[in-house]
């Protein structure tokens, strides 16, 4: 039982990273109708940014913003510099998939001769224990919690309360009316980069701080949840995304508990077919991208 | 596609691929393919192979090459994987007609390329630690192995439990194995060994190699209190032991690891989670005994430092058993190639045993400059490299003895003990060899 509760607490952990990195991503595809398999490499780039600069002696929190500021500049011009170009000349959905994952394989074989195949660690980290029953945390993984919770909370108001959340929701619905209503889409859409950019380079520091230690490799590894977590929410729905970070951060860590721990993914991965099957949309979506933020 | 199959078809076809017209030793330049995962959570292996090639090709190229003939170095990345090493051996043997040797292929793929590039006839030398190599069927002639098999690194890892010096008999073992093939390897022989030498496996413990952490499998594992953790987990082995100190409330438990872990990569990694001092303290690992020193020894590192404009890390491995070994292969194959004077596989290839093994009455050279010379006065030869003596056995595998180790603060391996042959043979015998 103690496990299991233990596990619990692991998984909440778990959650707030996948959840962190996942509704950058499916905020990504549904404002921009873009499948970045590139996010999870974006991700362990702006990692190693935060990690040269902890090495140089920072703390690891600024080192997060300098990674956030990188992710979301990163984005930006990935999008201005490759994807968008395919996306102009009409490049096919599936086709821009591929891109996204050449992307992918470019960004990583580049990272190596910068970084090396050496996994990396950050310094100086807080690592005190706090127990509360059997659920053992340490300082840092509690303040990753509190993050995801204001990340999410900031997320949500911004959706559902700016003007620029309304604008990329219109955004989001139907490019071409909101346009035509006036709205600078291509201006929300950079805009759009920016800020999952940088949710997605908080995720890798986070992600990175919450592994003690990360390698190139991890890049691919992390996104394989955060895309579980987006669909299983239903796909281009941020809340969805947050609720899919929920169970499949809670139930890879309790299936380990129940069973042996080479099946974890396995339960996450099963419950997400399931879920295809019963309610192909996902567990949020209604009425199409985006949705439930309005 | 089609291109694709081509090559595929001209690979499967196999046959001698790198005979010169005329026969003798020909000419053009000569390739050593370095197989091995240089992506994937095994990325660390391939760049200690690589390194290893560095170093030999100028040892052979700047004392007149192999009858004039320079050798260079290629990366085929297996990504650790059986499926993606098929075609990258493929590719390598249809697209380079000039291949001398093949280096590499670990435990991850060599199931799957070394039949491939024995039907191509090229030698190779392997760093896999699978025990079917060791009687292979059907034979593959081509195929070397200069390190034993995983199961002996298994064994010493239980004479370091039972026998090293430092510590009391550990009795309850914790087993922390990558879930790949290689890392699977080494749990049935230690439990069958330490289990009847009265040891205990507290938690077998197989975990996903690259998961980004192991809370759950940490606390699982410390609930059973073990006092010592066996373990080979190349690319989350910091991970898992950073959890463990945290999680076990700073305090670390003894742990044992293969000789890959004799790595500069590996102590980079583990050293940056646990800390230097928890690692240096704690750590133990097994290694076949090399003295660092000598002719060849000097020749190696001499080269491995050069080796750094082109391969930054190179020098790194100047510890790293395997790329000493690998240096030592292709050296050997340079001077089969002299000795017998062609570049035909078929005629060099046996010729790579005897000088390995020596034959009665045969010159011992330690560089491929000293063996050339001694082959052009008449002599046989036996080549003593970097790694010490070889000695391959009928299915080409080249065993030694283990060393007791651990590391100092900068990351040098330090020698803490042996094992003596009668505790091997004891191992050995509990463990079922």
């Amino acid at each position: 039982m103690n496990l299991f509760v233990a596990a619990f607490g692991f998984g909440l952990v778990s959650m707030s990273v996948i959840a962190i990195a996942a509704v950058g991503f499916t905020m990504q595809f549904g404002i921009t109708n873009m499948i970045n398999l590139a996010y999870g490499e974006v991700m362990i780039s702006s990692a190693y940014v935060a990690y040269y600069l902890n090495r140089a002696g920072i703390s690891i929190w600024l080192g997060m913003i300098a990674g956030a500021l990188f992710g979301a500049v990163f984005s930006f011009l990935l999008n201005r510099i490759v994807y968008a170009p395919f996306q102009r000349k009409g490049t096919s959905y599936l086709g821009m998939v591929i891109v996204s994952l050449a992307i992918s394989l470019m960004i990583a074989n580049l990272l190596l001769p910068i970084v090396g195949a050496f996994n990396s660690s950050y310094q100086n980290t807080g690592t005190s224990l706090v127990r509360i029953g059997s659920i053992t945390l340490t300082t840092n993984q509690i303040a990753i919690i509190g993050l995801a919770v204001v990340v999410m909370l900031l997320v949500h108001g911004l959706l559902r309360y700016t003007k620029l959340g309304k604008a990329m929701r219109a955004t989001s619905a139907n490019p071409t009316l909101a346009r035509n209503c006036g709205i600078p889409t291509q201006r929300v859409v950079d805009v759009v980069w920016m800020i999952t950019g940088a949710l997605c380079g908080v995720a890798g520091v986070v992600a990175a701080m919450n592994s003690d230690s990360f390698s190139v490799a991890s890049g691919a590894a992390l996104l394989i949840p955060i895309i579980a977590a987006a669909v299983l929410g239903g796909a281009g729905q941020p809340y969805g995304a947050m609720i899919g970070a929920v169970i499949i951060g809670l139930v890879t860590e309790l299936s380990a508990a129940a069973w042996s721990p080479n099946y974890k993914e396995v339960v996450a991965f099963g419950i997400l077919v399931v879920v295809m099957v019963l309610r192909p949309q996902g567990l949020l979506a209604r009425r199409g991208a985006m949705a439930a933020a309005g | 596609m089609a291109l694709a199959a081509s090559l595929g078809l001209l690979a499967a076809c196999g046959g001698t691929t790198n005979t010169p017209s005329g026969g003798g030793l020909g000419t053009g330049p000569l390739l050593v393919g370095v197989v091995a995962p240089f992506t994937g959570v095994d990325a660390a292996l391939g760049p200690a192979y690589y390194a290893a090639c560095l170093a030999a090709a100028p040892s052979i190229n700047s004392n007149g090459g192999i009858g004039g003939r320079q050798v260079s170095c290629q990366q085929f990345d297996t990504r650790g994987e059986p499926a993606d090493a098929v075609p990258a051996a493929n590719a390598m043997i249809a697209g380079n007609s000039n291949l001398m040797a093949v280096v590499g292929c670990t435990s991850d793929e060599a199931a799957t390329v070394a039949p491939i590039i024995n039907r191509a006839h090229i030698p190779m030398f392997c760093m896999t630690g699978q025990t079917e190599f060791n009687k292979p069927s059907p034979a593959l002639p081509y195929f070397h192995r200069l390190v034993p098999a995983d199961i002996f690194d298994a064994y010493a890892m239980v004479g370091y439990a039972l026998y090293g010096p430092g510590h009391a008999p550990y009795k309850n073992a914790a087993l922390v194995f990558g879930n790949d093939i290689g890392s699977q390897a080494f749990v049935a022989p230690a439990t069958n060994a330490f289990t009847k030498l009265g040891g205990k496996i507290a938690i077998n413990q197989p975990i996903t190699l690259g998961a980004a952490d192991y809370r759950t499998e940490v606390t699982a594992m410390l609930a059973t209190h073990p006092d010592v953790i066996f373990t080979e987990a190349l690319g989350s082995a910091g991970t898992y032991l950073g959890e463990v100190k945290t999680l076990n409330g700073g305090t670390m438990i003894p742990f044992i690891g293969t000789s890959a872990t004799i790595d500069p990569q590996w102590f980079a990694q583990v050293s940056g989670a646990v800390g230097v001092d928890t690692l240096v303290k704690n750590y133990g690992g097994v290694d076949l005994g090399y003295t660092f020193s000598g002719p060849a020894y000097t020749e190696f590192i001499t080269n491995l430092n050069a080796a750094a404009s082109t391969f930054a890390d190179a020098p790194k491995y100047k510890q790293r058993g395997s790329t000493l070994h690998l240096y030592d292969g292709i050296i050997m194959t340079a001077l089969a190639m002299t000795a017998t004077n062609s570049a035909d596989p078929t005629v060099y290839n046996p010729k790579i045993k005897d000088i390995a093994n020596g034959v009665s009455g045969a010159t011992v050279v330690s560089t491929y400059k000293d063996g050339v010379a001694a082959l052009k006065a008449g002599k046989s030869i036996r080549f003593v490299g970097a790694g010490g003596e070889n000695n391959f056995d009928q299915y080409n595998n080249s065993q030694s003895g283990y060393i007791l180790v651990n590391y100092d603060a900068q990351g040098n391996e330090v020698k803490i003990g042996e094992l003596t042959p009668a505790q091997t043979v004891t191992i050995s015998t509990a463990g079922g060899i």
